[in-house]
């Protein structure tokens, strides 16, 4: 009998808890899996310091992001990407603001073997050729007689964006060559450490031991490692910008928040996930 | 009194079917004018091989073809193999061990499919790539192998009901002409629980169209056909895992939008016909039973 006591004081607690947490405000975010490791951690730790605030932070891609903050259903897109001119044009209500919180850039990756057995640089030009369908042996490029496994992404995602806008020129160019279309880092990143002949497209912060990034050689013969410091002086050609966008300036609890991230607490998280905060 | 509630009775049954009736309608409306944009500003073009949102190519005949393709191939997986143990569970198996082996069976129907589609990305896709010697195991034939393991359970709970429900006079009428046991299924049992057999093949059929999220990990996600187009052992993409995907991606109202909606028709399409044709070719089977 005294057990069922507990478990009807059990009850009644997280019915009580429950009314509370309906009372808190909740702030909405959605968008790319490249800003999403930092917004949670954020917003883990700043809800510590607010206990009236809730965050609820979902993937889904950069395009995703502008979408639902367009059509109003969030309060902060997460974008890794630039909003387009006509995604502005879409949402006539809706003004646009985009606070950067930090740097990243879009690595091309190799599974370990092949990057084991040789392939630690690639031209832009040849990863351009292999996802036009150009190259498709990776002896071609001065690597073992395997098949490349050339991993794409969905289109509307931020990373598949940053990455086609540098090698193909154009960031919605088609990828013939593709023989998978993923769509977040995760799967990507799964997909390519199952492979030992894929190549693909990651944030810098997916890099393990699994997944190797590759170097890029420029034009001028010099070789660019993917390397933080690269990342922080420029060097390195596929950079792009994280973002957080909201409908007008942000107002109250979501300003706050936004605060938060950029502050140099903030800024620690960012850089734990791997990206280069703002201060570098 | 009695005739009060009987009054009652037929007026909440006459409700609920009108109610059904106006829901299905109701489904099929708000796709049509969903996808009246993509009909009226695509058109024919609709029926092309490549698909492509920002360049306003909106070409289905790939997740059309993927979709086939993978229900085709899980049915002759999943079909012979559920009738067969249908068959064992019914009139081979002893009738006291038949409930807890059917329920261990029925267990499979109750794992939700994302589980399945979790094995199949981590596991399974992994084993087929290593197997066939492929680049990566995430290929039609993979989505359709998981899918038949998916159906197998509704195929063999309702073909066994189906072949159990025959009366034993029926045997024991065919035992009486001197057949064996296995003549006795095949020449009399079998046949009389066809339309229902047939109807069991249909519902399966119906949920592997459907499936979305377990193929949706394993099948590529590539809008192409294979080249050649009977090599299963390559990517493709069906009409729900391309949904699932991109329909959060698009605009709510957009070109694109309406395109994926029309992909949802032709769904639907597809299984009504295949109904149809299955309904029409059951008709021949008489309940003998009954």
């Amino acid at each position: 009998m005294k057990t069922y006591y507990v478990y009807i004081l059990i009850l009644m607690f997280t019915i009580i808890t429950g009314c509370n947490a309906s009372k808190k405000e909740t702030i909405l975010c959605a968008g790319s899996t490249t800003v999403l490791p930092v917004v949670s951690d954020a917003a883990e730790q700043f809800t510590l310091n607010h206990r009236d605030v809730a965050v609820i932070v979902n993937a889904g891609g950069s395009g995703v992001g502008i979408n639902l903050l367009g059509e109003q259903k969030i309060h902060i897109g997460m974008i890794s990407r630039n909003i387009s001119q006509e995604e502005i044009e879409k949402y006539p209500d809706v003004h646009f603001i985009t606070h950067s919180i930090g740097k990243d850039a879009v690595v091309p990756v190799v599974s370990s073997e092949i990057y084991d057995a040789g392939i630690i640089a690639l031209t832009i030009e040849q990863i351009a050729k292999i996802y036009k369908g150009g190259i498709t042996n990776w002896k071609e490029v001065g690597g073992p007689d395997k098949e490349i496994l050339a991993v794409d992404k969905e289109i509307s995602r931020g990373t598949r964006h940053v990455f086609m806008e540098i090698v193909l020129g154009n960031k919605e160019a088609e990828a013939p060559g593709a023989d998978l279309v993923l769509g977040s880092n995760n799967e990507e990143q799964v997909a390519i450490a199952q492979s030992n002949a894929a190549i693909g497209m990651l944030s810098h912060a997916w890099i393990n031991d699994d997944v190797k990034g590759l170097s890029i050689i420029l034009a001028n013969g010099e070789r660019v490692d993917p390397t933080l410091q690269n990342i922080i002086n420029g060097k390195f050609p596929i950079t792009r910008n994280l973002l957080l966008i909201t409908n007008g300036e942000p107002q109250g609890k979501i300003r706050e928040f936004i605060g938060f991230i950029k502050s140099p607490d903030g800024q620690k998280i960012v850089e734990q996930a791997g990206y280069v905060s703002l201060y570098r | 009194m009695s005739a009060y509630t009987g009054k009652i009775g037929n007026g909440y049954i006459i409700i609920s079917t009108f109610a059904s009736m106006g829901i299905i309608l109701l489904i099929l409306c708000v796709l049509f004018f969903n996808s009246f944009a993509a009909i009226r500003d695509v058109g024919w073009s609709l029926f092309t091989l490549t698909w492509n949102p920002p360049h306003a190519q909106f070409g289905i005949l790939p997740m059309f073809y993927g979709s086939l393709a993978v229900t085709v191939i899980s049915l002759v997986i999943a079909v012979p193999l559920g009738i067969f143990t249908a068959i064992f569970t019914s009139e081979i198996l002893h009738p006291g061990y038949r409930f807890s082996v059917k329920a261990f069976l029925e267990l499979l129907a109750g794992i939700p499919s994302i589980i399945y589609g979790l094995i199949g990305v981590a596991f399974f896709s992994v084993w087929v790539g290593e197997l066939f010697h492929l680049q990566s195991g995430r290929t039609i034939f993979t989505a359709a192998v998981l899918l038949s393991i998916m159906i197998l359970p509704t195929i063999i709970t309702l073909c066994d009901d189906a072949i159990h429900r025959v009366p034993q006079k029926y045997r024991e009428a065919a035992k009486g002409l001197g057949l064996c046991k296995h003549e006795v299924i095949i020449s009399s049992v079998l046949p009389i629980a066809k339309p229902d057999i047939i109807g069991a093949v249909v519902l399966a059929l119906g949920r592997a169209l459907g499936e979305t999220m377990a193929v949706m990990l394993v099948i590529g996600s590539i809008d192409k056909i294979p080249a050649p187009f009977y090599n299963l052992l390559a990517p493709g993409q069906t009409i729900t895992s391309k949904l699932g995907r991109e329909i959060t991606g698009s605009a709510f109202g957009s070109l694109h939008f309406s395109a994926m909606i029309f992909m949802g028709i032709m769904l639907l399409v597809i299984v009504l016909a295949l109904t149809l044709i299955a309904q029409y070719f059951s008709k021949s089977g008489q309940r003998l039973y009954e």
